[in-house]
């Protein structure tokens, strides 16, 4: 894109976590992919690159919010599977919070947990599911804004597309046009003379 | 009932709902219909005269022919309205990064909470605190957000829609003066 053009339209603001030298490499890609000839496909490219941008932050978002209710998530199931009488081995809230904690960084947490779930025959994905299950609410909002964004890049795609493909065939039919007029010319002026 | 006593009812109920009474509630509704100011065109703004005229020539590509023109207009008024409401959504994530709340009015939270000053400071202090180290934060803010984010997108799709059908227009009329 040159650098005129780059400045006509607005600069996207991006969050100040977010790196602006990354933003620039997804949008070169995008033009290095479709070429964009004239102002309205780099419209149509730019507005593609901010869209796959948006995309992005609410998938890094997504994935966020899952590792996070993550420890909840844990907590949460430890609790049920072991606060039943007579089988728990633990004392109080507090270490199964301890145990949830320890989970992420100490292998031995792990395989303690691992040992638990094993014994209700149950894996990991319990966890996992548990922590889906809590930000439920959250994620399908963040699903359905993302399908909205999805739909809207490929319609980008699509329009700008459209856009070339008609100003492709208006101008060759004006140029076939041009062609041919010389000769429909000749062709009048010869059927004039031997009408003569 | 009497038009008199019909009269003096109507008054009585407005005097309950004439809204705010205090300076700090009047101040407050002052502002209640440009919070954001997004439902107002970038054309009625007079700071962006010049910038959508300066994309417009440039989309029209140097033309004197003044349907192109106006059809290129309609394409960079849409573009930068669209740019508009962009940068106001990363303006509220931001705002929520900062501060870990919306303002009250824009959430979700039912009217008659919002009266109650009481109950407004215990919405408000439900909130966890906001994670303090990235991504958690981003993430967390943008969850706070997504009710306005939603209103957001309204604005956004119809600056878009606007955009898509003066780009088609300006196909239509392109088209036109190649044929001709």
């Amino acid at each position: 894109m040159s650098e005129r053009r780059t400045a006509l339209f607005p600069r996207p603001r991006l969050l100040m976590t977010e790196s602006r030298e990354e933003f620039d490499q997804v949008r070169n890609n995008l033009e290095r992919e479709i070429q964009p000839r004239g102002i309205i496909e780099q419209m149509y490219v730019q507005d593609m690159a901010y869209i796959d941008w948006e995309i992005r932050r609410l998938r890094r978002c997504k994935d966020t919010t899952i590792s996070v209710a993550f420890r909840a998530g844990l907590e949460r199931v430890l609790k049920r599977l072991l606060w039943r009488p007579g089988e728990t081995q633990f004392s109080s809230n507090k270490e199964i919070e301890d145990l949830a904690l320890r989970w992420f960084t100490d292998p031995k947490a792990k395989k303690e947990v691992s040992e638990l779930l094993g014994k209700f025959q149950l894996d990991e994905s319990a966890i996992e599911a548990e922590a889906i299950r809590e930000s439920s609410h959250f994620l399908e909002r963040l699903d359905k804004m993302l399908r909205s964004l999805e739909a809207r890049r490929d319609r980008a795609l699509a329009l700008g597309i459209e856009y070339r493909v008609n100003l492709a065939h208006q101008l060759r039919e004006s140029a076939e046009r041009m062609t041919q007029e010389p000769t429909m010319l000749r062709l009048e002026t010869n059927a004039g003379k031997k009408s003569a | 009932m009497s038009i008199a006593k019909q009269a003096a009812a109507n008054r009585r109920n407005a005097r309950r709902s004439s809204g705010p009474r205090s300076s700090v509630g009047k101040q407050r509704v002052s502002h209640n219909a440009r919070r954001h100011g997004l439902s107002i065109r970038i054309t009625a703004d007079r700071t962006f005269g010049e910038q959508i005229e300066q994309l417009a020539r440039e989309i029209a590509g140097g033309t004197q022919n003044e349907l192109r023109l106006e059809c290129a207009r309609a394409v960079a008024a849409a573009e930068l309205d669209l740019a508009r409401v962009r940068q106001a959504k990363v303006a509220l994530i931001e705002r929520v990064m900062a501060t870990g709340a919306l303002d009250l009015a824009d959430s979700e939270v039912p009217r008659q909470v919002l009266q109650s000053r009481t109950l407004a400071r215990e919405v408000q202090a439900q909130e966890p605190a906001m994670p303090s180290a990235e991504p958690s934060r981003s993430a967390e803010a943008i969850r706070r957000a997504l009710p306005a984010l939603v209103k957001f997108d309204r604005y956004e799709q119809s600056a878009r829609a606007r955009r898509d059908r003066a780009v088609r227009q300006l196909g239509i009329v392109e088209a036109l003066s190649i044929s001709t």
